[in-house]
């Protein structure tokens, strides 16, 4: 009979990248991503095609085109790429900043709510761009006003979110720490924060979307300063290069989407984890 | 000591003040076990929550120990419906978190609890990942971390299927035996309330108070379940519920 020992070849492998990424569900995300691409390139050439035949003129060009924009400008887009995608980062980090925290107090603390909602309820119905004059006389026609004007938009939707959240925690998780005298700070900490934790990344992905829109109109207002945006507009007369813009503004959408997606697998890893059900 | 004199309890104010308990008074000794049975909504868990230091009576005053309570205190543990785990951390995080909050010294773990309930290998899996009844198991080894000398519970046991439900109570009849706490449950499950209670106080509705008080000294032996007196003592809970 053959015993196993000292000696004996050990036919368990420690599993290597390709497995990690595959149980992590990578892999899956990856074939995901590249046939939504493939559907998107698809029905923007049956798009392009219709256009032309019914307008006789290329209004649209065809992805293979303003692809080859972008090839043929990547290094001037490239420099208005970073300009923009640092302007929308530090923009969503200000709002996240401010506007997770007082959106917790709010939606937790009773009494500050009863003060400050309906300040709230008057001040967000008003489209933020009502606000784009007051932010320019402020801020002036630099880099902060574009920031700015991003950020105090993006500030009440998280605002808004981080409330909600914080109104909707289970009343069993705050007893269950209560009950054992935690302060206010560990409720906080141990309830507060991460239960809120997955609704507030899901309303910074919504921000991606909201923040690229104020991005655009902050970079075309009042100066054609370098970004996207203003790359977008002065080729308003090229519309392949303009397209290669838009990809641009695509791709740096996409990046935002992925990073706050992995640190939701990060943070939220109790919700990635397979349930057991009862 | 559980001392409960003359306590009433009201929530909302004005016009919209609702009377949930009335003038209720009780005694438990040290070491017993009391299960208060009423109806669903009656108030008990509102009076189980002021026992806990959670809630104020706007009448009456509770002490445990001689000492009136104000506030949550640490030697005594809640156990909450559905366990009251939260599932962003780990069974060794939800054990430990009583613990952790009290700020006990960092080498003081639930290490010995999870052993003892059988939960020590799954330490590292979160809440989602465990069935009901192991989810109950880590609701137990919380409360039994910082050794308390009264364990409350708030229907700790509803929503599980009949055979986890017994076994379980099985364990609280076990630990209680071992530990020498005071256990206060609060059910409305009639055979919950005859197999965990020393005495069964029987609460009538809204607003909660005393109804009828049976004794019940034949528990405390997990055989009693099968036992005549056992039935005896369901079928005249069952009356003085329905009375």
């Amino acid at each position: 009979m053959k015993m196993s020992g000292q000696g004996e070849p050990n036919t368990t492998r420690s599993p290597g990248w390709f497995d990690r990424l595959r149980h992590q569900g990578a892999i899956h995300q990856i074939v995901r991503y590249v046939v939504s691409i493939i559907l998107l390139l698809a029905c923007w050439e049956i798009a392009s095609l219709i256009i032309t035949a019914v307008k006789g003129r290329a209004l649209l060009p065809d992805p293979y085109h303003a692809m080859s924009e972008v090839v043929r400008l990547a290094p001037i887009l490239f420099r208005h790429f970073w300009v923009s995608a640092w302007r929308l980062v530090l923009a969503m980090l200000l709002a996240f900043s401010t506007g997770y925290p007082l959106g917790l107090l709010i939606g937790h603390e009773r009494k500050l709510d009863e003060i400050i909602s309906p300040i709230i309820y008057i001040v967000y119905p008003i489209p933020q761009v009502a606000f784009i004059l007051l932010l320019f006389l402020v801020f002036g026609i630099g880099n902060p006003v574009k920031v700015a004007i991003v950020a105090v938009a993006l500030f009440f939707q998280i605002l808004v979110s981080a409330r909600g959240a914080a109104k909707l925690i289970d009343q069993e998780h705050l007893t269950s720490v209560l009950s054992v005298g935690a302060s206010r700070w560990q409720v906080y900490r141990h309830v507060v924060l991460p239960a809120t934790l997955p609704s507030i990344l899901t309303s910074l992905r919504v921000s991606v979307g909201l923040g690229m829109a104020f991005l655009y109109i902050a970079e075309t207002t009042a100066t054609m300063a370098p970004g996207l945006g203003s790359f977008v507009k002065s080729s308003q007369f090229n519309q392949a290069q303009a397209f290669a813009g838009i990809l641009m503004m695509a791709f740096l959408g996409l990046i935002l989407y992925i990073m706050i997606d992995v640190l939701e697998r990060v943070l939220c890893r109790w919700k990635y984890v397979r349930g057991r059900g009862s | 000591m559980i001392r409960i004199d003359d306590v009433s309890i009201a929530y909302g104010r004005g016009p919209r003040r609702v009377l949930a308990v009335d003038r209720i008074r009780l005694e438990m000794d040290q070491g017993s076990s009391l299960a208060l049975i009423g109806p669903s909504g009656c108030g008990k868990s509102t009076l189980l929550f002021s026992i806990a230091g959670l809630l104020k009576p706007c009448e009456g005053t509770i002490s445990i120990h001689d000492q009136p309570v104000v506030r949550p205190r640490r030697d005594v543990a809640l156990i909450l419906q559905n366990a009251g785990l939260l599932p962003w951390k780990t069974v060794w995080q939800n054990a430990n978190l009583s613990l952790r909050l009290g700020k006990e010294p960092r080498d003081k773990t639930a290490a010995g609890v999870l052993r003892e309930l059988g939960l020590y290998d799954v330490r590292d899996r979160f809440p989602s990942e465990l069935s009901e009844g192991m989810k109950r198991r880590v609701g137990i080894a919380r409360a039994l971390s910082t050794s308390p000398s009264v364990m409350l519970m708030d229907e700790p046991l509803a929503s599980l299927d009949t055979l986890t439900r017994e076994r379980i109570q099985d364990l609280f009849l076990r630990l209680w035996h071992k530990h020498g706490f005071s256990l206060l449950v609060v059910t409305h499950d009639i055979e919950e309330a005859a197999f965990l209670g020393q005495r069964i106080i029987v609460l009538s509705d809204l607003p909660a108070s005393v109804k009828t008080v049976v004794e019940n000294p034949h528990m405390g032996d997990l055989a009693f379940r099968r036992s005549d007196t056992f039935y005896n003592t369901v079928a005249s809970l069952r009356e003085a519920l329905a009375e």
